[in-house]
């Protein structure tokens, strides 16, 4: 092999490495990652179980100081644990996806090891929405695992039967709501890199979401101005429309339960555009301020 | 464009403030508590206990995170030389919770402005408060002494304190009684400190009669628990200290 075919066959090797690697490639490096990490932490998933258990505990001894322990809304009267917990668990899954996602993102610039991210052919926009998808997927399939002990553990749904179109339709608003936290963690996501403090963020859009929602009582306790404002949260239709499935028997049908789906979709793709259309600008910003390495 | 330090602190304050007007809108429901023998409405009782744990939080976390945040940061190995354990502890959990104290009087400012609710108390009772927020800071900074002795050894943040938070602010009596709890969970509440600062501070602020030999068993438990916990704490610091100095893991996170 003459000089000049090892030098191409040297250069071939190294342009191969430029090679910018497919979304779905990034996606499964990130999901492989991310699993690493958290077999990493076995003990702090359990705990995160045990945390789930107290906060649980704490919305059942709340439910039990209503009187008569019974609460009414959309033409329905349900046992008020079981009313709560409705609200409690679409709220620790919603927590789950926006949380966990800032919080990746901050940890990752608070370890120094963001700013060789957004260096990478991947891209950071492509590694925002790998990061957010598997927070939302791991986020879902954890609060169903441990729901199901909590479920078994409080008396929780216990007198509620539901029919297959309800059910059915309970999942599609499920669904919808994992969708809006999604698109709601990138644009967030996006504003993280700007203005830093992730987690303060996921906490102030959270606690703003969880109160509007009307997750802790129904919303006929609000007043009037505030349940127009409240009404103007996707969240609240989806924590609405999850209930009536849930307990009146709701179906897509229903006027309460489409609208909320509907609203659901259609702010997951307002905010799924203002994060593409945001994403450049912000990123542009960062890289002529020289602000990527802070946090 | 960057959030500072102060805005991140306005921001904790929003959230508080959150928290309170949840908990108003859930009074809306009428809970009751007097059958509880608890002479308040359910927004009187609550808000006391909201307010203590924004401090609380604080005592609880700032030591164990701050020694962290200096693991992280590498300059935990730079500190070590001159390194107090006490005065540090002291020093950081004062810091915090002067500035979370800010947290309460906006909160009781806040429930006036959206309850009209106030509360009047006597010179007595401002210095009996006094004490006994002194006697459960010091509880819970020996608690975040303890956890911090495990983030030096093991160089990673503990969740401990994030169950132990919500442990205090599930079976404490916060939002609400403790006589509602029975079996395992009212063992569990025994056996954390707030649950005895608080019970005194609700009985200072709502019960007409003053019962000192009351106050003073439960401030003798906080003493107790506080030098237990605190004993325990040193003893695991040291140890901490000479593994992480005889290994050379003072400068790894």
């Amino acid at each position: 092999m003459t000089f000049y075919k090892i030098y191409d066959e040297i250069t071939k090797r190294f342009s191969v490495i430029d090679r910018t690697p497919s979304f779905f490639q990034g996606l499964k490096a990130i999901f492989i990652r991310n699993f690493k990490i958290i077999w990493q932490y076995k003990f702090s998933t359990v705990l995160n179980f045990v945390n789930t258990l107290i906060v649980s505990s704490l919305f059942y001894y709340i439910a039990l100081l209503i009187p008569d322990m019974q609460i009414e809304q959309d033409l329905y009267i349900v046992d008020s644990v079981s009313f709560i917990f409705a609200g409690f668990v679409l709220v620790n899954i919603a927590t789950k996806i926006l949380n966990k996602s800032l919080n990746s993102i901050s940890s990752e610039m608070k370890q120094g090891t963001f700013e060789t991210l957004s260096t990478l052919p991947f891209g950071l926009r492509k590694y925002f929405i790998s990061e957010v998808a598997f927070e939302m997927i791991y986020g879902f399939i954890t609060s169903i695992i441990f729901f199901i002990p909590i479920f078994l553990i409080f008396p929780i749904f216990r007198n509620v039967s539901i029919s297959s179109a309800s059910f059915f339709s309970l999942l599609l608003v499920l669904l919808s709501i994992c969708l809006f936290f999604f698109s709601l963690s990138l644009l967030a996501a996006n504003f993280t890199i700007l203005i830093k403090r992730g987690k303060e963020i996921s906490l102030v859009i959270l606690s703003i979401l969880h109160l509007l929602s009307g997750s802790m009582f129904p919303l006929s306790v609000f007043p009037g101005w505030l349940k127009i404002i409240a009404y103007f949260s996707p969240f609240t239709l989806g924590v609405q429309a999850f209930r009536l499935c849930l307990f009146g028997n709701g179906i897509l049908t229903d006027s309460i339960v489409w609208s909320a789906v509907l609203f659901l979709i259609l702010s997951s793709i307002v905010i799924i555009v203002a994060f593409l259309f945001t994403y450049k600008r912000i990123y542009k910003r960062i890289r002529e301020t020289g602000s990527i390495h802070e946090y | 464009m960057a959030l500072n330090y102060k805005s991140s602190f306005l921001m904790i304050i929003a959230l508080n403030l959150i928290m309170i007007v949840m908990y108003f809108f859930f009074s809306r429901l009428n809970p009751d508590i007097t059958i509880f023998g608890i002479d308040a409405s359910y927004f009187e009782f609550c808000i006391i206990g909201l307010c203590l744990q924004m401090v609380v939080g604080t005592s609880l976390g700032t030591v164990c995170a701050n020694i962290f945040n200096e693991i992280s940061a590498g300059t935990w190995s730079s500190i070590l030389p001159f390194f107090n354990f006490l005065e540090y502890s002291i020093g950081t959990t004062l810091a915090g919770a002067f500035i979370s104290s800010f947290s309460i009087f906006i909160a009781l400012g806040f429930t006036y402005l959206i309850a009209g609710f106030f509360f009047v108390i006597t010179f007595q009772e401002i210095m009996l408060i006094f004490f006994l927020f002194i006697l459960i800071l010091i509880s819970h900074m020996a608690i975040s002494m303890l956890f911090a002795a495990f983030t030096i050894y093991y160089q990673k943040n503990s969740s401990l304190v994030s169950t132990l938070y919500h442990l205090t602010k599930t079976f404490t009596g916060i939002v609400f009684p403790v006589s509602l709890l029975s079996g395992f969970p009212l063992v569990l509440s025994k056996s954390l400190p707030l649950t005895y600062g608080l019970s005194t501070l609700q009985s200072i602020l709502f019960s007409s009669s003053v019962d000192f030999r009351g106050y003073l068993f439960n401030c003798l438990i906080l003493v107790s628990l506080s030098i237990i916990i605190g004993l325990i704490a040193w003893f695991l610091f040291s140890y901490s200290l000479k593994n992480a100095k005889k290994h050379g893991k003072c400068d790894w996170y």
